[in-house]
């Protein structure tokens, strides 16, 4: 070999090293996962016997549901930014476009939030905080038992709600009634557990996967297949780490596509407790602050109303399991929705009507106005909606 | 070094390994002067510095207020506070600007001592073709630090002149004091130079295939543009998290509260993957390159 090129030498070998590096990392972190074998009621009795009550780390949702990617942030800027100088009339138009975005924001691409959960003051309250991680920006959500606070970094922006000291006392008193007024056979966990596992078994398969790392840690997973052919949902697995029994991912298969259509889990996880000054919230000085106050009774406002709507405009489900048809009628259809212009852009032209499809769900917008939606291939939206 | 496994005498092994560091530091310290001793380089830190000046000044003037969210992030906060122009101004000159002065120092290196006619007399012994390609690298990273601090600096000092200075918002909608504002201006700066130190050994090797300056420092910065049209490119996002632009913005998670360090960490992982691929590829050519000029 001549001098040169051992020169030349290193230019080759630390490319392949690095890429040996890349490759060796993940397969490591994945091959040496092998825990004691468990039934799935074993690792559902885990999940439910779990003591963890605070933590914090950084969760990671990735949707790939076939929707278009759109730069929601980029994209609804533009518009509203535009529409300030005009006068008021796109800005109804506009806002109802940004609320049907902020939906579409959570099945579209990816997001990252960090979490902190406190709940281990078992007097009081449990305390939360997220914050969701955008470009240049963030929006936080910081609850700590007395008080809600939102803030959006964006628009500096934030949200004050307090919580009444009576309502917390209300829902612990529900929740007692609700245990209290359970079937007997549901006072322990490992009861729960057998039940839930019986109550499935007619539509789904709960079987334990192989065991792997979620966030570093090792995970046992919980797979639940359909038993129906028809759906589009391949299986759902739950990761629970095998230390704690808390449940690190959730991953959510679709028919014939290689990648999960929508996944959230943990990237990291620590289960110490955060600290105290991340849930005391002060809204910045020049932010502006919206006042959000509960309904008084709202337990009245839903009893009143419920009579608003005729027993026929009710959704009708048809089917149990995951190939259920759920049917709206098209009196109790909102007018917007169909108005809606991210909508049409959204949905395709089909024989009768118009489908907004994804991976997981189809929906069926009929051109009479009636909708139908399901985890089930368009043409049995279709069949349905002929009969 | 070498000498360590030959059984020469201790004495002489660390003089000689003593002699050759403080040529090596000698070689350093000569050529940060000839650096900042240049026209240009002070040219290019000036013109740095007019960024956050030029940005303070025009919302100073202006008349209109911003919407929150409008413009380049913080561009509205900037009249309630002044130590937002540095924060504006970074993410403002980061995708050109700051590439452009790097790419420029970067690709004149080795080119534009080649094409002085000056890098045979540099390699006359004893300073080897290795070290000077250390000491060229090292001043374009101390290049680069000077250049984000400079622009830090100066956006803390117009914004502190023209504007209210006070408790700083972060993302998160915490506040906090006005040094740890400072320290965290300090820090961004930090975590900037760190993001560009891949992209200044990329220019190293180019500036080694060429004896034409010029070239060297244009393919440099068409380097810079072109993986930032491919990291906005969605039906590439597999190679985004591997493209040494990616995390140039990133230094928004040193604004959060808690401070996110992780993606401080990927960064830094990455910038020395690329040092060391283009390092070696640098070497591989500066060393069996034929020195004519």
């Amino acid at each position: 070999m001549s001098r040169n090129s051992v020169k030349w030498l290193p230019a080759i070998v630390v490319p392949v090293v690095i890429v040996a590096g890349v490759l060796a990392v993940p397969l490591q972190a994945g091959a040496v996962v092998d825990l004691p074998d468990k039934t799935p009621e074993q690792v559902l009795l885990m999940v439910s016997d779990s003591t963890v009550s605070a933590f914090s780390g950084t969760v990671e949702k990735t949707a790939a549901l076939g929707l278009p990617d759109i730069d929601l942030g980029a994209g609804m800027s533009g518009p509203m930014a535009e529409s300030e100088p005009d006068g008021t009339d796109s800005a109804p138009e506009a806002a109802g476009t940004a609320g049907l975005a902020s939906v579409l924001e959570l099945f579209t691409g990816s997001h990252t939030a960090r979490v902190y959960i406190d709940g281990s003051d078992t007097d009081g309250p449990a305390k939360a905080r997220v914050q969701i991680q955008d470009r240049m920006a963030e929006r936080n959500v910081v609850s700590n038992g007395t008080d809600v606070w939102t803030y959006d970094s964006e628009t500096n922006t934030a949200s004050h709600l307090a919580i009444p000291a009576d309502a917390r006392a209300t829902a612990e008193a529900k929740l007692a009634e609700m245990v209290a007024s359970a079937p007997a056979d549901l006072s322990t966990p490992s009861e729960v557990a057998e039940r839930f596992l019986s109550e499935i078994d007619p539509s789904t398969t709960v079987s334990v996967g192989a065991d792997g790392t979620v966030a570093g840690r090792t995970a046992y997973e919980l797979v639940l297949t359909p038993k129906a052919t028809q759906t589009l949902v391949e299986s759902v697995s739950i990761s629970v780490d095998s230390e704690t029994g808390v449940p690190l991912q959730v991953t959510v298969r679709a028919d014939g596509q290689e990648d999960p259509a929508f996944q959230v889990g943990f990237t990291a996880v620590d289960f110490s407790t955060p600290s105290a000054d991340l849930f005391d919230f002060t809204p910045p000085a020049d932010a502006t602050v919206d006042e959000v106050t509960l309904p008084a009774k709202p337990e009245m406002a839903v009893d009143q109303a419920k009579p608003e709507i005729p027993a026929e405009n009710l959704p009708v489900v048809t089917g149990t399991g995951w190939d259920a048809i759920v049917e709206v009628p098209a009196a109790s259809v909102p007018a917007e929705l169909s108005a809606n212009p991210l909508m049409s852009e959204l949905a395709t032209e089909v024989d009768a009507g118009r489908v907004f499809s994804t991976a997981l769900v189809n929906v069926f917008l009929a051109d009479d106005g009636r909708i139908f939606a399901g985890s089930v291939p368009v043409e049995l939206l279709q069949a349905a909606a002929a009969q | 070094m070498s000498s360590s496994s030959v059984a020469s005498p201790d004495v002489v092994s660390t003089g000689a390994l003593s002699r050759r560091r403080s040529a090596g530091l000698d070689l350093l310290g000569s050529e940060l002067t000839v650096l900042f001793r240049r026209r240009r380089t002070w040219a290019m830190l000036v013109a740095v510095a007019l960024i956050p000046i030029l940005l303070a000044v025009a919302v100073r003037l202006s008349s209109e207020t911003l919407a929150p969210g409008e413009g380049p992030p913080f561009l509205d906060r900037v009249t309630q506070n002044g130590l937002f122009v540095a924060f504006t101004a970074m993410i403002v000159a980061i995708p050109l600007f700051l590439p452009l002065t790097i790419g420029v120092v970067a690709g004149d290196t080795i080119a534009g001592e080649a094409g002085l006619g000056t890098l045979r007399y540099l390699l006359v012994a004893p300073a080897g073709r290795v070290r000077l390609l250390l000491v060229k690298y090292a001043g374009v990273a101390v290049f680069c630090l000077a250049a984000t601090l400079t622009l830090a600096v100066a956006g803390t000092l117009i914004g502190a002149a023209l504007f209210p200075v006070g408790p700083v918002t972060l993302l998160s909608g915490d506040v906090i004091s006005v040094p740890e504002s400072l320290l965290r201006s300090a820090l961004i700066s930090l975590y900037v130079t760190v993001s560009l130190l891949g992209f200044a050994a990329i220019g190293l090797f180019i500036s080694t295939l060429t004896d034409v300056p010029v070239g060297a420092m244009a393919a440099t910065v068409v380097v810079s543009v072109v993986a930032q049209i491919l990291d906005v490119l969605p039906q590439l996002s597999w190679l985004h998290p591997w493209l040494f632009s990616h995390y140039w913005l990133g230094f928004a998670d040193l604004l959060r509260q808690p401070m996110d360090l992780g993606s401080f960490g990927d960064n830094a992982l990455l910038q020395l993957g690329y040092i060391a691929v283009f390092g070696a590829l640098a070497y591989g050519r500066f060393s069996t390159k034929d020195i004519l000029s």
